[in-house]
């Protein structure tokens, strides 16, 4: 597998350091957490981290390792069982299903699978993250039109997502979830369904994503784009944290190269 | 949040759900209609024999208080007024002993008997009384009793005349029926829930995608749920107005004069259809809350 050394569409880059504002209060905690699912298999097993605003973290680990696992108690699509996860400092276990809505509108979610409805449009779907949460918002085209800008699909407004490449149905998803402005932005494999090319494209479309300043997390298998990236790894074994680098590579250096 | 896009999204969706479905749409249409005829058609014979077992009442609650010789024309007609002023009474009207006996010789052929009897000198036998009507059967006992004790009834042991043993018959029948209708009319009504339940159920399986979507990008629960409410509510209403023509068309071809089939009237006719347009809307909404609920669970 390799990556070219072509630029993927390159959109306007912000300048400037994207460090993390380390004395900032954290924007995630994982305190101590464990999540056993209801069948009684233990996905993540007293891990605790945390992630300071602006911070760009990738979740590493083998199959089965609990980064979804990580990516879903987040998004309080599940509770831990056991200890604290913290979002802006609000505690996802005391968040009334009422309020859940309004996490997720502070977060951008994107997934392997694009999710996206195959009888909209492109400007649709993005429209439909909108229409469905803020019915009235004002300037909906021009909303839509700039989340297309930034993932650079523009020129694509009308096209259906069956007409589109992978990578472009993954940046779809990528404006979809940046129309609420997102502080945080989640995306588990969203590389898994992409040829190399397109994988780093979509890379690089995070990165630009924590450019502007939100908080990104990763959940990954690829290798090459975490070690091309040299930002913080978070590497699971077996639903344990084994490590937090942070300018961290895929394996552990001097892990065995499988 | 601004209620008119909002409004434009959920009716759209609902349409959209209909169309999209319309197999099973038009099959729970067809089943609900049905179940709803049923309903219709139930409550339209209830009332009917409900209006016969009335007529059978209100003859049956007839309360006849004959009079003692003795008393004067006014104690009578004070006694006819303080009845007529009991809320139970209808009406309250005062037959004296020649009213009586003419009555008697026109519907009963006693003519020649009480001509006999009063050319002799015995006089007229028959007594005078107060006829009364009272508004329902149940009444009946209750008033008869509370005269009873008067002095100024006829003595002996026939003070009092009303039909005894039709009124408890009667109203037997009429809780019978009433309760025969409202259980059907609840089965009736269960079916057409769970068919409606189905049928939002399948919509959400459907556009499973779709809600996963709205709940990621921060939905409220609500506004996932209207366009489901609204599809069952459009189901249950469109399947009530059906309904109502059909037995609209029923009831006109076998009507005759100014009532419809089993002399139902225009006035129940349009109670009962308002009724099943009403209950589709509340069949057909709870229907998709049940049936959208397993797909709001996570
Ligand atoms: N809904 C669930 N019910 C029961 N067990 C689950 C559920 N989801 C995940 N698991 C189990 O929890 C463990 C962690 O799963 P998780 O999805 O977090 O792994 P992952 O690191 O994302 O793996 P992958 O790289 O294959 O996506 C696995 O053993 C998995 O089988
Ligand atoms: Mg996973």
């Amino acid at each position: 597998m390799s990556i070219s050394t072509s630029p993927v569409p390159t959109r306007p880059q912000v300048e400037g350091t994207t460090r993390p504002v380390r004395h900032d209060p954290p924007i995630i905690v994982f305190q101590n957490v464990s999540k056993t699912y209801p069948n009684g298999v233990p996905a993540i097993r007293d891990i605790s981290f945390t992630v300071p605003p602006r911070d760009f973290v990738f979740v590493v680990g083998a199959s089965g390792a609990g980064k979804s696992t990580i990516i879903r108690l987040l998004i309080r699509e599940e509770t831990a069982s056991k200890g604290h996860v913290l979002v802006e400092g609000q505690d996802l276990a005391r968040l009334r299903r009422r309020h859940l809505p309004r996490l997720r509108r502070k977060m951008g979610i994107v997934f392997q699978d694009f999710k996206l409805l195959p009888t909209l449009t492109v400007a649709q779907n993005v429209a439909f993250a909108i229409q469905v949460t803020d019915p009235g918002r004002s300037h909906l085209k021009e909303k839509v039109g700039e989340a297309l800008y930034i993932v650079g699909l523009e020129d694509k407004l009308n096209t259906f997502p069956t007409e589109l490449s992978g990578g472009e149905q993954q940046r779809v998803a990528i404006a979809r979830a940046l129309v609420h402005r997102p502080r945080i932005f989640l995306a588990d494999e969203p590389t898994g369904n992409l040829d190399p090319d397109a994988g780093w494209g979509i890379v690089q479309l995070l990165l630009q994503i924590n450019h502007r300043g939100a908080t990104v997390v990763m959940a990954t298998h690829n290798r090459e784009v975490v070690d091309l990236c040299r930002r913080r790894v978070l590497a699971m074994e077996g639903g344990m944290l084994i490590r937090d680098e942070q300018e961290g590579q895929y394996l552990k250096e001097g892990e065995a190269n499988l | 949040m601004n209620p008119v896009p909002a409004i434009r999204f959920v009716v759209r969706s609902a349409l959209q759900n209909i169309l999209r479905n319309r197999g099973i749409a038009f099959a729970s249409l067809l089943t609900v209609t049905l179940t709803l005829l049923g309903a219709g058609a139930a409550v339209g014979v209830v009332s009917a024999l409900d209006t016969v077992l009335h007529q059978e009442e209100t003859q049956a609650s007839v309360l006849k208080v004959f009079m003692a010789d003795h008393i004067s024309f006014a104690s009578a007609l004070n006694m006819e007024h303080t009845l007529a002023l009991e809320p139970s009474v209808r009406t309250a009207s005062f037959e004296s002993k020649d009213q009586a006996a003419a009555q008697a010789s026109s519907t009963l052929g006693l003519g020649g008997a009480l001509h006999i009897l009063e050319t002799t000198g015995a006089g007229n036998p028959l007594p005078a009384s107060i006829n009364l009507h009272l508004r329902n059967i149940g009444a009946v006992t209750r008033i008869n009793n509370q005269v009873s004790t008067s002095a100024l009834l006829y003595p002996g042991p026939h003070q009092t005349d009303y039909n005894k043993d039709v009124i408890p018959r009667v109203q037997h029948y009429i809780l019978a029926a009433q309760l025969g209708g409202a259980i059907l009319v609840a089965v009736v009504g269960a079916v057409a829930l769970v068919i409606i339940t189905i049928s939002v159920r399948t919509a959400a399986f459907v556009r499973r995608k779709e809600i996963e979507i709205m709940k990621l990008v921060g939905a409220t629960d609500w506004f996932v749920r209207w366009p489901f409410i609204l599809e069952g509510m459009i189901l249950g209403i469109i399947s009530a107005l059906l309904a109502s023509a059909v037995l609209l068309g029923v009831g006109l071809a076998f009507g005759s004069g100014g009532s419809l089939a089993l002399g139902v009237g225009v006035r129940l006719a349009l109670l009962i259809m308002a009724g099943l347009v009403l209950g589709g809307a509340v069949l057909g909404s709870f229907g998709s809350l049940f049936g959208i609920r397993r797909s709001l669970a996570t």
